[in-house]
């Protein structure tokens, strides 16, 4: 598909390669020379200089052939004219990227033809909700949600001293029973593998499994943890992210202190949240800290816009024995870094920003996409139709290529833990973990 | 300063009185009282008139020119409703004449007669229809019907009925102050079509009904309230609290919206610490006088009376428990809600200091701390917050300085302290010596005027009359700005 992404930022950048490694045409359009430079430099990908919103750059960027226009800038009214210009173009699925808490909840009630915009995304919203999710799943690295949260994806490292470690998956599900532990992929020493029944877990090993909610703290407790409920999360910076965060933490009763550097800032989150207790201060002063308390905190949550200083906030929270310490870093470099200096789970803007956006790229019989921090394996949620190879077939007959495994099927209001003798049923949805190898393999199985 | 323009207006003003006169007029030939109150009348108009005729016609009307209006037409409008007691004969002294006036202009409802029943009717009549005109605001009728008041009676509007900036109706501040004016009406003819149908005559249903939405308090009764029977008194409660309430919720409920109200937030503050009141006093009353289902109707009728500052009465709360009494004395420093006809502090406005009070204890709590006072969810900007506290110390002292003169002339502490906070916050009957079975004729010439400027000061929120004696208001515009 010929894809065009308006704004080389962050979030454009990593859509982009994302996109440009499967395979798509992708044109880069930016006003900034110097950006597109380093995008032209980095990524196998077309640039073009001028403002989205103009009809004539959109041209020359080809959104005449193109099947999806991308506008991912920071500044949403750049982002909603850009949709707007590209109107009369037949065929091309417009999604904008919008910030702004009000204007997004206005832009909403837009019809599309108003603006031609098919779909708003917005990637702080997305990142508080990923947030809050790490924070209640306890010691889960990474989150993802499928339908409606009766299936989730979550990501933990193996402890030496949990019950599986050191055993084969085979002789785990045996035991388990009815409900067993599945595991749908092994990340070790950076490479991500699609276990079978002979794979052994290793103390260390990156795991992905998938769970229902009730199956959770059952996973928890063989990976080697103990649940912990939530009930004070302290919050460093005055970003959009956190102040989406405190949001729906308040809304979940959870009590939450903000620490917000800039005063003008903090005073309008103090005048736009209720029930936070928002203070102006160094999200590094140690001894603010502790006055209020970070010893006492369930969650800590850096979400500055600096990751340097979201990690040593996060450092001191975890010295000072909070249980959840959840960091924001934009580098792609610190990712990994951020578990190997003992913090629990780091977010990215540049992640949920992609999932947002990749989870529409595939449209037809895909309903979601979600995305890993520490591997390029993917999660994808398809509707099985009548059209598809698979449908009517038994999972071991079902030819899923290498690389991939079926982690859910959703069938109805029931989540079915999928077993080789299961049958895939037109109108259920399957939960696939891919590599990013067989994305095209898999994708063809599910014809829309 | 341009004083020939705020003549112009204070003229219309006294037409506009002397308009108002004409209904006890046409009453007064029942009592034999045909000649003075046709002069009076006739001199009110004719004074106006001359004002009005005798100055320029163009008026522009700024922040002072709209502050000097409202002071000043106050007096004189006050001066002017003062003339009938004194023409009739019927007041003793100038001074409770006009403190009479003054009372019923305010809607405080304090009188110096101590028998109602021998007064004309067509002073019964004068009486109430002063509350009328005092309660939503006689310049707020001005600017919702005189068109040469058009242009800035946005300014007018925030002298008289100031507290704490509003939205309006409409965007034209006639139109806001039209539909406030016909809500208003509204209310006050259902209550006099109801009272009539509970049996009362119906002299007495309209001077009760302007008198309850004005939250006035005269009665054409020595026994105010007392004197009707338990169902004309669950339905004055109910319009009491109506006419403490801001009117904008009325129109807003009229037009549909029936949950406006607790939507409200200041109205469920309003609303709670009626409710705790009530309940306060009913358990107080019973435990005192053992006789629970007599306590019931007295303790929420009284309650409601204070708290929307009417100062109806049906029972001598004078003489109940103390700890009644204190309550009481709470409920009428704080009034009513912002933007009804109620006076006193205004919940909204304690509300504010309440919040503002919790979030300096959480400063000591957390130093570094970045509070803001919110009502409901709004944030308080930090002006309004200033004026809020600046209000509340103007109040503490004038209370403070209205007690000591009031002792000082002879009167005891707890007469003094409520006869002057019942004058500033407009309720009508204090404690001890002002209690609602005795009244306020045998104070004197002195206390008669003090209490006058506390009725004055209060219904008016200070600032529009304390701006009059600062002499830079009357240097003329370019002086200084």
């Amino acid at each position: 598909m010929h894809i065009v992404v308006v704004g080389a930022g962050e979030v454009g950048y990593h859509v982009a390669e994302r996109l440009s490694s499967q395979k798509h045409d992708v044109v880069v359009v930016d006003v900034e020379p110097k950006r597109l430079e380093y995008v032209a430099n980095h990524l196998d990908v077309a640039v073009v200089e001028g403002s989205g919103t103009s009809t004539g750059v959109l041209e020359e960027a080809g959104i005449r052939s193109a099947g999806l226009l991308l506008a991912v800038t920071n500044v949403d009214e750049v982002n909603l004219v850009s949709c707007m210009s590209a109107r009369g173009m037949p065929g091309v699925f417009k999604v904008a990227r919008c910030s702004n808490p009000d204007f997004y909840r206005d832009a909403r009630n837009l019809k599309p033809d108003a603006f031609g915009v098919d779909m708003l995304i917005n990637p702080e919203g997305e990142l508080a909700l990923e947030t809050m999710r790490l924070l209640h799943s306890t010691a889960a690295t990474d989150i993802a949600v499928f339908a409606g949260g009766a299936v989730q994806l979550l990501g933990f490292t193996v402890k030496s001293e949990a019950p599986i470690a050191g055993r084969r998956l085979v002789d785990i599900a045996s035991e388990e029973g009815d409900r067993p532990l599945l595991t749908v992929a092994i990340e070790r020493e950076g490479e991500t593998l699609v276990p079978d029944g002979a794979t052994k877990i290793v103390a260390g090993d990156h795991v992905y499994v998938a769970a229902t909610e009730a199956e959770i703290p059952r996973a928890l407790e063989l990976l080697g943890y103990e649940a912990a409920p939530i009930r004070r999360v302290m919050i460093t910076g005055g970003s959009t992210e956190a102040f989406y965060l405190a949001k729906l933490l308040t809304q979940h009763r959870v009590q939450v202190t903000m620490l917000v550097a800039e005063r003008q800032r903090a005073q309008e989150l103090a005048e736009k949240l209720n029930k936070v207790l928002v203070l102006h201060g160094d999200a590094t002063d140690v001894e603010l800290l502790e006055l209020e308390g970070v010893s006492g905190a369930d969650g800590f949550v850096a979400l500055s816009d600096a990751d340097e200083t979201n990690i040593l906030s996060s450092l001191v929270a975890k010295h000072a024995g909070v249980k959840r310490v959840i960091t924001l870093v934009n580098k792609k470099d610190y990712v990994p870094l951020a578990s190997r200096i003992g913090l629990d789970a780091a977010v990215s803007p540049r992640l949920s920003a992609a999932n947002a956006i990749l989870r529409y790229v595939r449209r037809g019989t895909v309903t979601r996409v979600a995305t890993f921090k520490g591997s390029d394996a993917e999660a994808i949620a398809f509707e099985i139709t009548s059209a598809s190879p698979v449908a009517g077939k038994r999972l071991a007959e079902a030819a899923f290529p290498k690389g991939s495994i079926v982690a859910a099927i959703v069938r109805g209001t029931e989540v079915v833990v999928p077993r080789g003798d299961d049958v895939l049923q037109p109108g259920d949805t399957t939960i696939v973990f891919v590599l990013p190898d067989a994305v095209a393999d898999v994708t063809a199985l599910f014809p829309s | 300063m341009n004083l020939k323009e705020v003549l112009h207006i204070v003229g219309a003003l006294l037409v506009w009185v002397a308009v108002a006169m004409v209904p006890p007029s046409v009453m007064a030939v029942f009592d034999d009282l045909t000649i003075p109150w046709a002069v009076t009348t006739l001199g009110t108009a004719l004074t106006g008139g001359l004002l009005w005729w005798f100055t320029p016609r163009e008026v522009s009307i700024n922040t002072r020119e709209g502050i000097a209006i409202v002071g000043l037409g106050w007096l004189v409008v006050v001066a002017a409703g003062a003339l009938p007691f004194i023409a009739t004969g019927v007041a003793p002294t100038v001074a409770g004449a006009v403190f009479e006036s003054v009372s019923g202009f305010t809607t405080t409802g304090a009188t110096i007669y101590a028998a109602i029943e021998d007064l004309p009717r067509s002073i019964l009549l004068w009486r109430s229809i002063t509350h009328w005109l005092g309660g939503m605001g006689i310049i707020v009728l001005g600017v919702a019907i005189l068109p040469l008041l058009g242009m800035g009676g946005a300014q007018l509007f925030r002298a008289e009925a100031p507290g704490i900036p509003s939205d309006r109706l409409r965007p034209r501040i006639a139109s806001t102050a039209r539909l406030l004016w016909g809500v208003y009406a509204l209310f006050t003819a259902v209550l006099a079509i109801i009272y009539l149908v509970l049996g009362m005559s119906p002299f007495d249903a309209v001077n009760h009904a302007m008198s309850c939405l004005a939250t006035g308090g005269f009665s054409t009764r020595t026994a105010s309230l007392g004197a009707f029977g338990a169902s004309v008194q669950w339905v004055t409660v109910f319009f009491m609290l109506a006419a403490g309430t801001n009117f904008t919720l009325h129109y807003r409920w009229l037009t549909g919206r029936w949950l406006v109200y607790f939507k409200d937030y200041e109205w469920r503050w309003y609303a709670a610490i009626g409710l705790i009141a009530a309940a306060l006093c009913f358990v107080a009353l019973g435990l005192a006088s053992g006789d629970w289902d007599a306590s019931v109707r007295p303790a929420v009728f009284n309650v409601t009376a204070i708290l929307t500052t009417t100062g109806f009465a049906t029972a001598d709360f004078a003489l109940w428990p103390a700890v009644c009494q204190v309550v009481l004395l709470g409920l009428m420093f704080m009034g009513a809600m912002g933007g009804s006809t109620g006076g006193g502090f205004k919940v909204v406005r304690a509300a504010v200091v309440a919040k503002h009070t919790l979030g300096e204890i959480k400063k000591i709590l957390h130093p570094r701390a970045v509070v803001v006072t919110k009502i409901g969810t709004r944030a308080v900007r930090s002006e309004v917050l200033h004026n809020v506290l600046a209000f509340l110390a103007l109040y503490g002292m004038t209370h403070g300085i209205g007690t000591i003169i009031i002792a000082a002339l002879g009167n005891d502490l707890v007469t003094s302290f409520s006869a002057s906070l019942a004058a500033m916050s407009s309720i009508g009957p204090g404690l001890g010596a002002v209690g609602p079975a005795s009244h306020y004729g045998d104070l004197g010439t002195a206390a008669h005027v003090v209490l006058s400027v506390l009725m004055l000061l209060g219904r008016l929120e200070f600032y529009t009359l304390l701006v009059l004696v600062i002499p830079s208001t009357w240097q003329r515009a370019g002086g200084d700005q």
